[in-house]
């Protein structure tokens, strides 16, 4: 569609001018920022120089006190080294004796600080008790300077340098946050393009298009359809009065040449034989008259429409993932007989259990009440969640909570998803599908790493209320849709699969092969990994939440990035399940990086080969399951064998964190991600084997 | 065409105003921290003094109580930095048994300061008193048992004011920042946003125009110009076909 | 900062908390709780610890007390008494005292050991080795106590961190089976530290153990570059360190590290100690799991201190030109001859 690229490429050359407006302004606010620190920082740390620097000076007096000799002490290169470590600001520290001479030292001496200690001015003043301390630069190094003098005689100086730099290394700090939020900002930038640029302007270019290539194809069929009054609206309104006025020539021509025809005797007739011909011709090569309703009733715009309220809805649930279980852990309440981790992932797993098992019922009941009341009262349900959760006293009103944020999202999820199973037919379903995903992938590329840094920031429960915030904002654009559903007419009501299906399909070997060994241990690792141990180790190694929002961050990016190319590759080449294959393979190696090292680095390598493996092996699977199980379709339905599908996989999901939970128990975090790549390994390896035989060979089904 | 313009340039703005607005956030919220830090690691340097005099007493076998020398202690590290309002030492009921505010002595803690103890999982805590910070060290005797707690008072106003002045110059520079940016992004955006407003014009012409038997207005190297190529194409080559008809029912007549 | 230091002296100490330490223990009972405590040689600061406990914590107790004064002969008519009055808890001084009341733990008397009351020792050094108990993780049965020596790689990592070293000289007794066990494990800790260790038995005159060619041992141990003279707790050791070992060490310019706080007062440079006075408290401690918390002695691991304090003498390190490292200065108890007087700091 070359309309719809276009549209996408003004877009991206829109972000592109307002990314770059955007990062001269963080470089303006930053460079002030610096000019902030540096002025009221160093004097601070100063202050706090010379309060270290007063008591390791008092143990030298107390150690000169029994009697050892000035110059004559031993460790004290330890007792800097002591102190450098709680104050990493410090870069150097030593003593002199009264002339200036050094006696000890540790750390990077400044240029010129030699020079600096014989200073007469220095030496004079530092004779003075009343002078408590003095500072001044050194080469790149603030020196404070304070006398050390025992019962009136000057013993010596003790100098402590703070590096200028220290600045910098703080608002490095800040400089990872402001780099995500840049990236964030790029996202949000297109995802508001899209929605302020109204869903008009992209299914008004999108029928354009579709009506030009209609008419080359010689198809000059009118379509009665109502026409906006926008830009777009009144051009199409144009081809259509065009495509009319052809229309009425050709019925007038027609109906001459019929009527001429008629009143004709048989040379008349002979004569009117090329008219004739060329109306003939003129029937085969166009199309003229009213346009049938074809099947495929696309509605392009209001199908887009679903894109921003998904997004908002979405992104509140994501910006917790990267500290819910540190909440969690502080709310935590002694259960007896079960470990505290299992009980940390509690709450993860009951929201999984009942989004997986809600999802097959929610289906039948948002269409029975329509698509947008159910996205409605979901929202609502999941906002009231995440107010209660930011207010949560302990954890057994936390699962109360976070169950009602798990039915809202359900509610949301699977009526969006009807939504759009509703407006799109057979040709444009993948389309349909790709917005979809696409909004809840930006969604997850967005919502961990700025929810870290609110909760770093903010504190966990704020945290919570910007979720609500969110989810409340995503009301709103909900109430833009269509009030009234579309039905497409060969429609069958869903139904949840019922408990003999299963059990049936369970044995089932074909199906369980595709399930039980390749989605289920996808859906473990992801939940597993992303939404229990990686927050979760990531704060016992004392980092933020901020970092484990950016890990996150990249697995997200990693999928955004892939799926579609994955999509793409593994449809062209037909064979799906070898992308499955090796997409479980890498997924189930990442985790065993982990042996090398546990730095934060290696844990950035397991993430990215974590949104490697998923991505590679997520686009291919569903389409597995019609292409392998085609005898169960054809026992049980297509609904029934994707329900079950559907249902074992998001168990998966549940499973995850309480599989990483007891791995953490017996083997720490570091086992436990070992293990469960080493188990997602073994699945994918066994898979491939699976695969290999005559008998799974089905019948490729084309997209 | 002029809604189009409006709602992009609404885009850059809400944008901006996020990315900006979160930089300044983070940029506040990292100094008011550091300076906490700072501020609280210097009131810990004269608490972990106090509290080594503390034990090498108790080692010595005297009760937490009999501390003599301690209250005179606690008065020199308070006078030796004008940051420490007051330093408390307190039982594990929370009782406060030495204090250099004499008024405090026999009165209970706030819950929250023992509780905050009892939450760290080391022997620093903190906490916050009426108007003022608290920065906390539990005093453990040899075998690991909570004899009692230290307790630093130092004024908030301190570092409320130092993070209060920063945040004046941050948001300062962060408004400016968003001044400049709603000044530029809108030319800059205004440039690109003419060329989709061209090439659309160019499409409303050419469709104006569709129908003309004359001359059709040039093609001006949008990116619609293949379309409606084919647009004016497809339309001729029906027209053509339609003429033909005519001609031939003509020749007929 | 100092005392985290001291944290890291007790790596190797078994720290199962057996019960809640921070909670507080209110004896909301009707009646004072009964203890029948037999020391060996009268009251020590063990004893004030362990009354100045209850005392401090509020919790009522009758304590009666009874002396072996060095006498093993009158245990029967303690261990009668115990069996007539039916204490609520038997405290017992040092491993003889406390074998003498529960016996070894795989051969116990009934007819004369006491199993049914709860019975906490104190102030004995080695309890798997003397076979009061099988694990220090839990007697098995009504019998828990607190011991007093720092484990032995916490020692040595003391004396490191006053002066590193290569090689360290040990005298011991070969006939005392503790101070064998202490050797070997320093070989352990040599092994995994990697310096070496030179270990001299006393020599033996038939049965007889004497410490007559100690200070050429001595000798012979700096010249072979030995850093340090580690004194063990050995018994014998003790009564011979005050008047040729620490002579000797000094004479040839060899700090000394003590094990024990006894060998600490007879002069040694330094030595990471319990100060009974501690261990007293603990015992209580220990003693109200018991009588307040009703917790079984079988679930009361048997445990040290976690801080133990290191003593450093300041005359003997002004003679031995080996002044402590200035962290010291922090957490160290300093002690200086009474004729000095310290200054304040």
């Amino acid at each position: 569609m070359l309309e719809k690229n276009y549209l996408w490429r003004i877009y991206w050359q829109l972000a592109g001018v307002i990314m770059v407006c955007v990062v001269i302004a963080l470089a303006v606010v930053s460079y002030f920022s610096h000019r902030v620190f540096d002025q009221e920082l160093v004097p601070e740390t100063e202050a706090k120089a010379a309060t270290e620097g007063s008591s390791l000076r008092a143990l030298v007096l107390k150690a000169t006190s029994y009697g050892i000799p000035f110059a004559n002490l031993y460790g004290v290169d330890k007792t800097f080294e002591e102190m450098f470590g709680e104050n990493p600001e410090f870069s150097y520290a030593g003593i002199t004796n009264t002339e200036g001479t050094l006696l000890y030292q540790y750390g990077r001496e400044p240029q010129g600080a030699l020079v600096h200690f014989h200073s007469p001015a220095l030496l004079a003043a530092m004779r003075d008790s009343t002078v408590p301390w003095q500072v001044a630069l050194v080469g790149t190094q603030y020196i404070v300077s304070m006398p050390i003098i025992s019962k009136g005689t000057p013993l010596g100086v003790l100098h402590i340098g703070i590096d200028s730099v220290f600045v910098d290394r703080v608002l490095l700090e800040v400089m990872l946050d402001v780099l995500v939020v840049l990236v964030v900002s790029l996202f949000f930038t297109l995802e508001l393009l899209n929605f302020m640029a109204g869903a008009r302007l992209a299914s008004g270019l999108g029928e354009f298009g579709q009506q030009v290539e209609r008419m080359r194809n010689g198809d000059f069929t009118a379509t009665a359809r109502m026409r906006a009054n926008d830009e777009i609206g009144r051009l199409l309104r144009r081809i259509d009065a065009a495509v009319d006025h052809l229309n009425v020539r050709y019925e007038f021509l027609a109906g001459e040449v019929q009527d001429k025809m008629r009143a004709a005797n048989a040379a008349g007739r002979e004569a009117l034989r090329p008219a004739a011909a060329a109306l003939e011709g003129i029937g085969k090569r166009f199309k003229f008259g009213s346009a049938q309703h074809s099947g495929a009733t696309s509605d392009e715009m209001n199908l887009n429409r679903i894109r921003a309220p998904l997004f908002a809805f979405i992104i509140a649930e994501e910006l917790t993932r990267s500290y819910l279980p540190t909440y969690v852990n502080q709310l935590l309440v002694n259960v007896p007989g079960v470990s505290p981790q299992v009980v940390i992932g509690l709450p993860i797993m009951l929201f999984m259990l009942i989004v997986a098992l809600g999802q097959p019922y929610l289906g039948a009941w948002s269409e029975r009440v329509g698509r947008r009341k159910a996205m409605l009262i979901g929202a609502a349900i999941a906002t009231v969640g995440f107010l209660a959760t930011a207010l949560a006293y302990n954890l057994y009103d936390l699962l109360v909570w976070r169950s009602l944020c798990a039915l809202g999202y359900a509610m949301v999820f699977v009526a969006a998803q009807g939504y759009v199973l509703d407006r799109t037919g057979q040709t444009n379903r993948a389309q349909g599908f790709a917005l979809f995903i696409g909004a809840i992938m930006v969604a997850t590329v967005c919502g961990p790493s700025i929810g870290g840094i609110l909760a770093d920031n903010l504190g966990f429960r704020m945290a919570f209320g910007v979720s609500a915030v969110m989810s409340f904002l995503s009301i709103l654009a909900i109430l833009r849709l269509p009030v009234n559903d579309v039905r497409p007419p060969q429609a069958r009501p869903a139904r949840p699969p019922r408990l003999r299906e299963v059990m049936a399909l369970i044995v089932n070997r074909r199906f369980m092969t595709l399930t039980g060994l390749a989605a289920m241990p996808a859906k473990i690792i992801l939940t597993g990994v992303c939404f229990y141990l990686v927050p979760l180790y990531i704060v016992s190694l004392g980092n933020t939440s901020a970092m484990a929002g950016r890990m996150l961050m990249v697995y997200a990016v990693m999928m955004v990035m892939i799926v579609p190319l994955s999509a793409r590759l593994s449809d062209a080449s037909l064979r799906r399940d070898r992308y499955v294959s090796v997409g479980l393979i890498i997924s189930g190696l990442s985790g065993l990086l982990l042996l090398l090292s546990d730095s934060i680095l290696v844990l950035f390598g397991v993430v990215f080969l974590l949104g490697l493996g998923q991505a590679l092996s997520i686009a291919a699977q569903s389409a597995l399951v019609a292409e392998h199980c085609q005898e169960e379709i054809r026992v049980y339905g297509n609904d029934a064998v994707y329900g079950v599908y559907r249902l074992l996989e998001r168990l998966g999901n549940a499973l995850g964190p309480l599989m990483a939970s007891l791995l953490v128990v017996f083997w720490g975090y570091q086992g436990a991600f070992v293990a469960l790549s080493a188990l997602v390994l073994f699945c994918g390896i066994a898979f491939t084997i699976a695969t290999r035989g005559e008998q799974w060979q089905g019948e490729p089904v084309h997209p | 065409m002029g809604t189009i313009r409006v709602r992009f340039i609404t885009v850059a703005l809400v944008v901006s105003f996020f990315a900006v607005g979160m930089a300044a956030f983070l940029n506040y919220f990292k100094y008011k921290s550091t300076i906490g830090g700072i501020v609280k690691s210097r009131v810990l340097v004269v608490g972990r003094s106090i509290e080594n005099s503390i034990q090498a007493s108790l080692a010595l076998g005297l009760q937490f109580t009999e501390l003599a020398t301690l209250p005179s202690q606690m008065e020199r590290e308070k006078a030796s930095d004008k940051l420490i309002q007051g330093i408390d030492v307190f039982d594990d009921t929370g009782q406060i048994i030495y204090s250099t505010d004499p008024a405090r002595v026999g009165q209970r803690v706030q819950r929250s300061w023992t509780e905050a103890a009892a939450r760290s999982k080391t022997t620093e805590w903190t906490g916050e008193g009426v108007e003022d910070y608290v920065a906390g060290i539990s005093l453990k005797n040899n075998f690991d048992l909570t004899v009692g707690y230290l307790a630093l008072r130092y004024s908030r106003d301190y570092v409320d004011r130092a993070a209060s002045a920063a945040a004046r110059q941050i948001m300062l520079a962060a408004l400016g920042a968003f001044a400049g940016i709603a000044l530029i992004a809108p030319l800059a955006l205004i440039v690109v946003i003419r060329r989709f407003e061209r090439d659309l014009q160019t499409l409303e012409t050419a469709a104006v125009h569709l129908e003309d038997k004359g001359e059709q207005p040039a093609l001006t190297g949008s990116a619609f110009d293949s379309i409606i190529d084919h647009l004016r194409a497809s339309l001729r080559d029906a027209n053509a076909a339609l003429d033909d008809l005519r001609a031939k029912l003509d020749s007929t007549a | 900062m100092a005392t985290r230091i001291l944290f890291v002296f007790c790596l190797v100490a078994t720290l199962l908390v057996g019960g809640d330490r921070d909670a507080l223990a209110q004896y909301s009972g009707s009646r004072p709780l009964r203890i029948y405590a037999i020391t060996f040689r009268g009251m020590t600061d063990v004893e004030r610890g362990f009354q100045d406990y209850f005392a401090a914590r509020r919790i009522p107790v009758q304590i009666t007390w009874r002396d072996l004064n060095r006498d093993s002969a009158r245990m029967p008519v303690f261990l009668d008494e115990i069996r007539r009055t039916r204490p609520d808890l038997v405290y017992t001084w040092g491993t003889s005292v406390t074998l003498g009341v529960v016996g070894a733990f795989d051969d116990p008397e009934p007819q004369t050991h006491i199993a049914d009351i709860p019975v906490v020792f104190t102030l004995v050094a080695a309890p798997v080795l003397a076979k009061i108990v099988p694990d220090l993780k839990s007697s098995r049965r009504n019998v828990t106590g607190v011991f007093h020596v720092a484990p032995t790689e916490a020692q040595i990592r003391a004396m490191a961190s006053y002066r590193p070293f290569k090689s360290i000289g040990i005298l011991y007794t070969p006939t005392e089976q503790n101070s064998v066990v202490v050797v070997n494990e320093v070989r352990e800790v040599a092994k995994r530290l990697g310096f070496t260790v030179v270990a001299r038995p006393f020599r033996m005159v038939g049965n007889q153990v004497t410490a007559d060619g100690a200070p050429e041992m001595i000798r012979e141990m700096k010249e072979q570059k030995v850093d340090w003279l580690y004194l063990p707790p050995d018994s014998y050791l003790g009564t011979q360190t005050q008047k040729i070992i620490i002579p000797a060490a000094m004479a040839v310019g060899l700090p000394t590290f003590a094990s024990t706080e006894q060998l600490m007062d007879t002069g040694a440079l330094t030595g990471l100690i319990c100060h009974y006075y501690a261990i007293g408290q603990f015992t209580a401690y220990k003693a109200e799991q018991i009588l307040v918390n009703k917790v079984p002695p079988s679930r009361i691991p048997i445990e040290t201190l976690t801080r133990f304090t290191l003593q450093v003498r300041m005359d003997v390190a002004e003679q031995l030109r080996m002044p402590p490292p200035l962290p010291m200065f922090n957490y160290a108890e300093l002690i200086v001859p009474k004729e000095t007087v310290a200054t304040e700091k």
